[in-house]
């Protein structure tokens, strides 16, 4: 694949086919975590941590182990495995490097494990049948879009905080619906490319 | 034959896996207060968070912060849960008379 191409990878698994707002993955911590903004940033960059790795070491075991061994079925299982290896390492790393962090995100950060994005992007990365590249890409932007909707989701949910929403509404379905007009919002970059 | 080969694969990729998290949790290890590692030894250690803490070390810590009760562990034993509770009444007691002095 051509430059051009892998930019318009980037940009098509950043923006336009978003994790959260197109594929409607990952809403667990987006919900979950966006109520102040450097929790939510904090846990974006995690995300973008476990995905990149994850995305890299399970495709490697792909190519390399799995498919030479005629082993394919097992992708999930093994996948599953990788992923929640490496965000007990996350924890632990963030644990002794940033204390506050650790405590902001809670029981996020162990739910990283079954944040569906992480194996997602793993299975689309077999399932497209990326090369190197394109894979390194995939799996970086798409968890990029992420830490950019939780982020400006954040700073919205900030905003909501101190406005007069109506009793009924306040908490998750006001959320719920600032994620909805979000995702319009967001469907719209579809007509870019 | 067609088993062997996928269990033997898995197996030896959990095992990397695992070393990779010892040698992490070594090197990345954390001090912590020593009476939250004493708690925690006393407690079932299934971490299933029937307690509505993220595990067992997390509800040490809600213990230790009198923010818990020993009630909430569902799975624990009855000489279990006497013991802890002995351990815990003690601890706070000691606390108590030292901030008293
Ligand atoms: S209920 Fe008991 S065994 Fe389960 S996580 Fe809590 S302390 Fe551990």
């Amino acid at each position: 694949m051509s430059i051009s191409g892998l930019i318009s990878l980037a940009f098509t698994a950043m923006i336009i086919e978003n994790v959260i707002l197109n594929q409607f993955l990952g809403i667990c911590p987006f919900l979950g975590v966006s109520k102040k903004r450097s929790s939510a940033v904090g846990m974006g960059v995690a995300v973008v941590a476990v995905i990149l790795l994850s995305g890299i070491i399970t495709w490697s075991l792909y190519r390399f182990v799995l498919s030479p061994l005629k082993m394919e079925y097992m992708q999930t299982i093994v996948f599953i495995l990788v992923i929640a290896a490496l965000v007990q390492m996350v924890e632990l790393i963030l644990k002794k490097t940033s204390p506050a962090l650790y405590k902001a995100l809670g029981i996020y950060l162990p739910l990283i494990t079954t944040n569906c994005a992480v194996l997602g992007v793993a299975l689309i990365n077999i399932r497209k049948d990326y090369n190197f590249a394109e894979m390194i890409v995939f799996s970086l932007f798409i968890p990029l879009g992420f830490l950019l909707v939780i982020t400006i989701f954040s700073m919205l949910r900030e905003k909501i905080d101190t406005a007069p929403v109506p009793k009924a509404f306040k908490g998750t379905p006001i959320a719920l619906i600032t994620a909805a007009i979000l995702a319009m919002i967001f469907s719209r970059f579809g007509g870019l490319i | 034959m067609d088993i062997l080969l996928p269990a033997l694969v898995l197996g030896a990729i959990g095992f990397v896996l695992g070393l990779l998290i010892n040698l992490v949790s070594k090197y990345f290890h954390v001090e912590e207060d020593s009476r939250i590692e004493t708690i925690e030894a006393m407690l079932p250690k299934y971490n299933c968070g029937a307690c509505g803490y993220a595990g067992c070390h997390d509800m040490a810590i809600g213990l230790l912060n009198k923010k818990a009760m020993v009630n909430q562990c569902k799975p624990i034993k009855q000489e279990a849960k006497e013991a802890l509770m002995a351990h815990l009444d003690e601890l706070f007691k000691a606390e108590k008379t030292s901030t008293n002095n």
